[in-house]
């Protein structure tokens, strides 16, 4: 039995999740003229303080920057079990979310990305397809200030892009020049970084590490793209605000459970948004049981929490002779190539893989490993050192996973977070086919390593720390005894519950997936102030 | 005790002419560990002097999570050292300076490296097309 806690206001909407999709569908809910409140467990970053100003940045990178929320430890944060997963979780706790700690890689997800059953025999299609997003898109691109170039034959068009592309620098440059020799694809990467001053924000100086925040605001994040926005146009932003659980009567969302200060409150709404990413989200509908939601809040297809997909990671690292100063230039988003991201089944795997481009790091990251191996100890260290630092430039293998019922988020047993909500855990195999899709990444690299002119290539086949992205958990899907949600983001089970975050996608693609993550938020809150405003 | 971490980084960080030893930072490493460390320095012989790689290596195989620690936590002290990003710099050319607010320069992305890319015909897959 509940205790009533004391009760806010009411307003319209409820959203649970300050990062790249509470705050996208925050925003646009507000400018409809809803009245909304959004709770954040974690706190707002002054990104003008950011570490990057001061000479311990690096050990803000492995402390309270770091990804691994079991790791950082932040009083915000909540544990993960990832005992059983070899993919270890990467996330931030606060406003802005994930963005606050990424790389700012903007790609969207392809038209054939949505229809994967139709197209290959595999997975699921999605209820909604490319063009459905496409001004949702561009509108987000503007929002969060995309640089580029129009013009990528590996994907539709797009409008052109309002900032040029980042400098390539050394490292990149030679590996475009051996995409150009093997007559592979490569583009300059979409980037949700300013290449020139952009609103209030400033042009990116190259400095390298954007995942201790940019002082220059030049780097997106989604506080900085949406919040000041959402808060402009009315939205309530509250952080430190912990959601307990979510309320239901029946069949509808009455409000949320939430801790902030040390009190507990309940704040009802017309309608609730759950945007807590892909494991969060899952969680909280697990933890939100009741006896009309006995195996959790809108799960009667027993659905909720399976399904998960990350994008299994390997790491191709060419060492050159020449000095290519990876330290210079953000340090994620130069560029990518597309070539193998379509089925073709000579290569003995279904769907395909990305490559992305990764610079240098710094000292500390170069001598831990970032990742790759740290360099190691011993009689030899400062001559391995010396070899890499600043003479490296890596690609990743981003490779599309499919969903599988038992890749999943469920509550743990035992472990709590600070105010006794049970942690996710999570459950994990690598499948084969992503398994064979790596290799085959890892092949490709190699030769593309040689081609620019590496003297040494090192492979690291499965990049543990890769856990940066949690999909399909609450997956979308017109049958109610297969998926959780509708085209819109509605609970088949609780109309007025909308789910906006990855845990809605049905496959993952093999793309990074925050642009399509909010572009999917704006469109859904766009129907749901379209539904609220017709009540 | 600190004598044996001093012992232990220098041997996981040898110093010669131009970089210092790891020992330089055992003061930060024993307070970043706070503790962790005893469980590793008790797995080294009575004897052990810096050098002794091999008595290093067995202590890794015996405790590899609380060593792992070790040397992180060795690698984060050691190269935000000022002593060790002088000569980092005085070697590499690499600034020791903090990235910001000074940033760096690279040339603008030139946009004839795209040439060759702009010949190549859309390759997406269009799933209506394919469809119908």
């Amino acid at each position: 039995m509940l205790v009533d806690p004391p009760i806010d206001p009411p307003v319209d909407v409820v959203i649970v999740g300050g990062g790249a999709s509470g705050l996208a569908a925050a925003w646009r809910l507000a400018m409809r003229g809803r009245s909304v409140r959004l709770l954040e467990q974690g706190e707002t970053i002054d990104q003008r303080a950011a570490p990057s100003l001061g000479p311990q940045w690096e050990r803000a990178l492995q402390s309270r920057f770091h990804g691994n929320p079991n790791i950082r430890r932040l009083p915000a944060d909540y544990p993960v079990n990832a005992a059983d997963t070899p993919i270890q979780p990467a996330s931030y706790t606060a406003l802005g979310g994930g963005t606050q700690r990424w790389g700012a890689h903007f790609p969207r997800l392809r038209p054939g990305d949505f229809r994967v059953r139709s197209l290959d025999g595999v997975g699921e299609d999605w209820p909604i397809g490319y063009a459905d997003l496409d001004a949702w898109f561009d509108l987000n691109d503007r929002m969060m200030g995309v640089c580029g170039v129009a013009g990528d034959p590996a994907n539709p068009p797009r409008p052109e892009r309002p900032m040029p592309p980042l400098p390539l620098g050394p490292g990149p440059k030679r590996l475009a020049a051996a995409f150009d020799r093997l007559g592979w694809h490569w583009w300059p990467a979409d980037s949700a970084v300013a290449t020139t001053p952009y609103g209030e924000r400033g042009a990116c100086n190259n400095c390298g590490p954007c995942g201790v925040g940019c002082p220059r605001l030049a780097r997106a994040s989604a506080d900085l793209a949406y919040a000041g926005a959402a808060r402009a146009a009315g939205a309530i932003i509250s952080t430190g605000a912990r959601t307990l659980r979510i309320r239901a009567e029946g069949a509808r969302a009455t409000g949320v459970d939430y801790v902030q200060g040390g009190i507990q409150r309940n704040q009802p709404a017309r309608a609730v948004i759950l945007a807590a990413n892909g494991m969060g989200t899952a969680r909280l509908l697990l933890a939100s049981a009741s006896p009309d939601h006995p195996a959790g809040l809108a799960n009667r297809s027993g659905q909720v929490g399976r399904n998960l997909m990350h994008h299994p990671t390997a790491m191709v690292t060419g060492l050159f002779a020449e000095r290519l100063d990876g330290h210079k230039g953000p340090f994620a988003c130069v560029l990518f190539s597309q070539q193998h991201i379509e089925s073709d089944a000579a290569r003995g795997f279904i769907r395909g893989y990305q490559f992305q481009a990764i610079r240098g790091g710094g000292p500390v990251q170069t001598a831990l490993g970032g990742y790759m191996a740290r360099v190691p100890w011993g009689r030899g260290h400062h001559a391995d050192f010396e070899r890499i630092f600043l003479h490296s430039v890596s690609l990743t293998v981003t490779a599309e996973d499919l969903p599988e019922p038992d890749n999943r988020v469920i509550l743990d047993p035992v472990l709590t977070d600070s105010d006794g909500i049970a942690a996710p855990a999570l459950h994990y195999r690598l499948a084969d086919n992503a398994r064979r899709m790596l290799d085959h990444g890892i092949a490709a690299g190699a030769q593309v390593m040689r081609a620019a002119g590496a003297v040494d290539v090192v492979v690291n086949p499965f990049v543990a720390a890769a856990g940066f992205h949690f999909l399909g958990t609450a997956r979308m899907g017109t049958d109610p005894g297969t998926s959780v949600v509708d085209a819109l983001g509605r609970a088949h089970d609780v109309p007025n519950l909308v789910l906006v975050d990855g845990a809605v996608f049905v496959t993952a693609g093999a793309v990074n997936p925050t642009s399509t993550i909010q572009a999917i938020a704006l469109r859904n809150a766009d129907a749901l102030a379209d539904r609220l405003e017709a009540a | 005790m600190t004598d044996r971490l001093a012992a232990l980084l220098a041997t996981l960080i040898p110093g010669d002419a131009d970089w210092p030893s790891g020992a330089i930072v055992a003061p930060v490493v024993a307070a970043d560990l706070a503790g962790v460390e005893a469980a590793v320095l008790a797995v080294l012989p009575a004897d052990f002097a810096a050098g002794d790689e091999a008595a290093v290596h067995e202590c890794e195989v015996a405790l590899p999570a609380p060593f792992e620690r070790v040397v992180t936590a060795l690698y984060i002290a050691y190269y935000t050292d000022p002593q060790v990003r002088r000569v980092l710099e005085a070697r590499t050319g690499y600034e020791a300076r903090p990235p910001q607010p000074l940033g760096y320069e690279l040339p603008p992305f030139d946009d004839a490296l795209l040439d060759r890319q702009r010949l190549r015909a859309p390759f997406w897959r269009d799933p209506d097309k394919e469809s119908a």
